[in-house]
This record gives C-alpha cells, structure tokens and sequence, in this order.
C-alpha cells in the first residue's frame, strides 16, 4: 500500500467509531417533544423547564416540562387520562387528551424504539 | 490486497452511515378509534406513504362505526333487537367478526366476555370521559351477574344472531381495535406496503422490517416512566396490552379500572398488565384482556387454550411471569426484576 492507501484506511477507521455512534447507538432520553393540537405541530425542547398553556377543542391544557421530561399537567376534560399518563421522556413515548384534541409525543435523535407498546 | 483493505473499510463505513438509496420511514398520528393511532411505513415514495395512512385512517373508521358500544351504530342497533329477544338479520363480515370473537370466548372460559355489555355500561365505562364519581352498588352489580349473559348464549348462523338471554349486550372493547388493526393492515399488504407499523393508543401490529433491521418494540413500564422490555419483531406480529392503568376513575382513595371480571362484576384484583404477542391483532387483543381477568394462577391454562404462547403477565407485586417462548424473545430494560417463567410445554 502506499502512503495515501495507509491514509485512506486510518481515515476510514477513524471515521467508523464516530458513525457508529450517530447512526446505531440508542438515545433513550429524547431531546424535543412534538405537540399536536387539532391538526397543528409544534415542536418544543425538553432542555430547559417551562410551561405551556395549549388551548384545545375544549379549553386550554397546561403541558410541563421539567428535567427533560414533559407531561400534561391540568386538562379540562372529565377523565384525566392524558394526566394519569404521567411524565414522558423516552423517545417515541406518547400520551393524548381525545376530548381535547392536544397530544404530546417524545422524539429524539436516535429513536431506540421505533414503537412504544402500553 | 490492497484494495480489498480499502474496500472492506469504505464500504464498513458507508454501510454504518446507511444508504441514501434506503426507503424512509413516515409517520402520521391520526385521533380515531377513540384514541391517538401512530402509522409508521417504510417506503421509498412519500405519496404511497400518504395513501398508506389513509387506508389505515379508514379501514380504522369503518370498524369502529360499525362496532361502536355505545354511540348510535349497528353494533347498538342489534343490542336493542337482542335486548327484545328479537333474531337479527347480519351480513357475512357481522358474522365473521362475532363467530371468531365467540371462538375466543369459549378457548378463554368467558374470561374475554363481550356479552358483559350492561356491566361495563353500569360502571360508566360507556363515556368517552369516566368521572370520578361512585361505582355501581352491589346490588346492581348483582343484578346483572345473576343473568349471566355470555357469548355462549348466543346462536349464530351466516345470516342471523340471536340470544336465548336477553341480559346479552354486545361490547367489543376487548377485540374491536385488534380486528380493526388486522382489517388495516390486510388492506396495507394488498395495496403494496410491506413494511410498517399500525400503532392504535399503544397496542400495535407490525409487518417486514425497517431497512433490514427488525422492527424495535419497547414496552412501557406499567407503574413507572421508561421502557420494562423490548422486543423486536419477526416478520409479522401483533403487540398488544392490557393494564390497569388504561381506563380507570378514582373514589373515596379507591381506585376502579375499566378490566371487570365477568364472574364477580368487579375490576379484575391482582394483575398490573399483561402483554400478547401473536400474528393476530385480533387474537392478542382477545386474550390480553381474558388473561388479565385470568390472573397469576390460571393464566397459563387459559393462555394455552387460546392458542398463544408468547405471555407476559406483570402482578401487583412487579413478579413478572412468562411463557418460557416470552422468556426467549423479550430483553428486560430494568434491574432486579422478579421472574417466574412458566411452563414447559407451551
């Protein structure tokens, strides 16, 4: 082999460790969340603690996120669902309020999963 | 020589970082069925990706028009007719749909009972929203058990469906969206897609694969955030769980889940989950819910007449119990869990 050869190959090797893990390695913990109102997405980072009031079909829901983590925190409908859902963090986790039309989904840039079974 | 060491390297590399020739995956969230439905699918053409996800949105619509419990629909029509003791004309697809649901209900011992209809109702689970308000009397639960409506009252031919007790009410709660995740993706397959996943508010059934890799399934913890298990798909397979946590209101520090146990008119005690895996959404769905009522003792006979052996059934003690098939197949995502593999012959 000559000189450019060996140089070739060490910047290939070099190279397999950093797409290894941009490409195949797992990210559980998401990084934004994708919130759906009616047939609206907006999407919202989970790096810094805040609060947002969404207004749905039937009032406004309040959706917090804290420590990387997001969850529906008050909801005006009647069953709560979407708050007994609890916090979401992972990718590909997801919780909705139907009554309300507002969903909550965790996305990431290495999706472990590519569904969540509950 | 050389070039091969190239070769072998480069191509190890752009392997790794995936061909851009590769199908995409899409996804759609569409609010039908009564809950939030995630349509994955592998494909090349974004436009047969769009059409793929309105095949599911409709093939989901139309079953669940059809098999609405209590909002006006056919499925309310013959309860009325049955409730009169009347015989009511169906149609093949009606008879195919009911004749595998009484199929299931006999292998289960009436654990899946979609004739329980009034008692459901009773507890209020007949609402898109359960308040927190009282649950039933005893004495009204006791009514209804005393009739005794089950699936096996029924006679069915390929044109009629009548009942012999008319405490029988049709609820299909616990196979309707596994039938109707089938009926989607025959539909998908037959349209082409070869690759994709039809995930109805958590239960999910996925076919082919994604870029050559296995499907990757994970399964949320039932009493904490994060993943309990992951599993990856083989081919064609439907994921399907029933939990205490799905439905459920809270009154005087009780708590009352939407799972209620056709032999004491109560929510079923004992169990937190239980997770199918089966080629049937419709099949897994069915015995997710007679499993669940089957509880830690008598699930694995159950199991076994229904014809599923991949089974995982979570207790309120977080044991974990499984058919050894289950065993085989899951990876556990958390520490120190309790398991009791059951059975050798499944």
């Amino acid at each position: 082999m000559t000189r450019a050869d060996y140089l070739i190959v060490l910047f290939a090797a070099l190279l397999l460790p950093y797409l290894y893990v941009s490409q195949w390695s797992s990210s559980e913990v998401g990084t934004t969340a994708a919130i759906m109102n009616g047939d609206k997405t907006i999407a919202v980072s989970l790096a810094h603690d805040h609060t947002l009031t969404i207004d749905g079909a039937l009032g406004p829901t309040i959706i917090k996120i804290e420590a990387g983590k997001i969850r529906f925190a008050t909801s005006p409908c009647l069953g709560k669902q979407c708050i007994h859902s609890g916090w979401l963090q992972q990718t590909g986790e997801f919780a909705a309020c139907l009554p309300n039309r507002i969903s909550v989904a965790v996305l990431g840039d290495a999706p472990r999963f590519d569904s969540i079974n509950f | 020589m050389k070039w091969l060491w190239l070769n072998l390297t480069l191509l190890l590399a752009f392997g790794l970082s995936g061909c851009s020739e590769s199908p995409q995956v899409h996804q759609a969230k569409l609010f039908t069925l009564g809950t939030l439905v995630d349509v994955t699918v592998l494909h090349r053409d974004e436009a047969a990706a769009a059409r793929a996800v309105e095949i599911v949105e409709s093939e989901l619509a139309t079953v669940n028009a059809q098999w609405h419990a209590w909002r006006d629909s056919p499925l309310t029509q013959i309860n009325q007719q049955l409730a009169l003791g009347n015989t009511v004309a169906i149609d093949a697809a009606t008879y195919r749909f009911i004749q595998q649901a009484q199929t299931l209900a006999s292998h289960s011992e009436q654990r899946f009972n979609p004739a329980i209809g009034a008692l459901v109702a009773l507890w209020g689970f007949h609402s898109d929203e359960r308040p927190d308000s009282a649950p039933p009397t005893q004495e009204a639960i006791n009514a209804l058990l005393k009739s005794a409506p089950s699936m096996a009252d029924i006679t069915l031919t390929e044109t009629t469906l009548s009942s012999n007790n008319r405490a029988v009410q049709l609820d299909f709660g616990a196979f309707g969206k596994g039938y109707a995740i089938d009926q989607a993706v025959a539909r998908l397959k037959q349209s082409g897609i070869e690759n994709a996943i039809v995930n109805a508010g958590g239960d999910l059934r996925a076919i082919g694969s994604k870029n050559e890799r296995p499907w990757r399934i994970g399964i949320r913890h039932p009493t904490a955030a994060g993943v309990i298990a992951s599993l990856e798909i083989i081919d064609d397979e439907s994921v399907f769980t029933s939990g205490n946590y799905e439905r459920f209101f809270d009154f005087s520090g009780q708590r009352y889940h939407h799972i209620i146990d056709p032999r004491s008119g109560y929510p079923a005690q004992g169990t937190v989950s239980v997770t199918v895996i089966h080629r049937s959404a419709a099949v897994a769905d069915a015995a997710a819910t007679a499993l669940f009522i089957a509880g830690a003792e008598q699930w694995p006979r159950i199991a076994r007449q229904m014809g599923v052996d991949e089974v995982m059934l979570i207790d309120e003690q977080l044991t974990l119990h499984m058919t050894p098939k289950m065993a085989q197949r899951i990876q556990l995502e958390i520490d120190d869990a309790e398991l009791n593999i059951v059975g050798g012959e499944q």
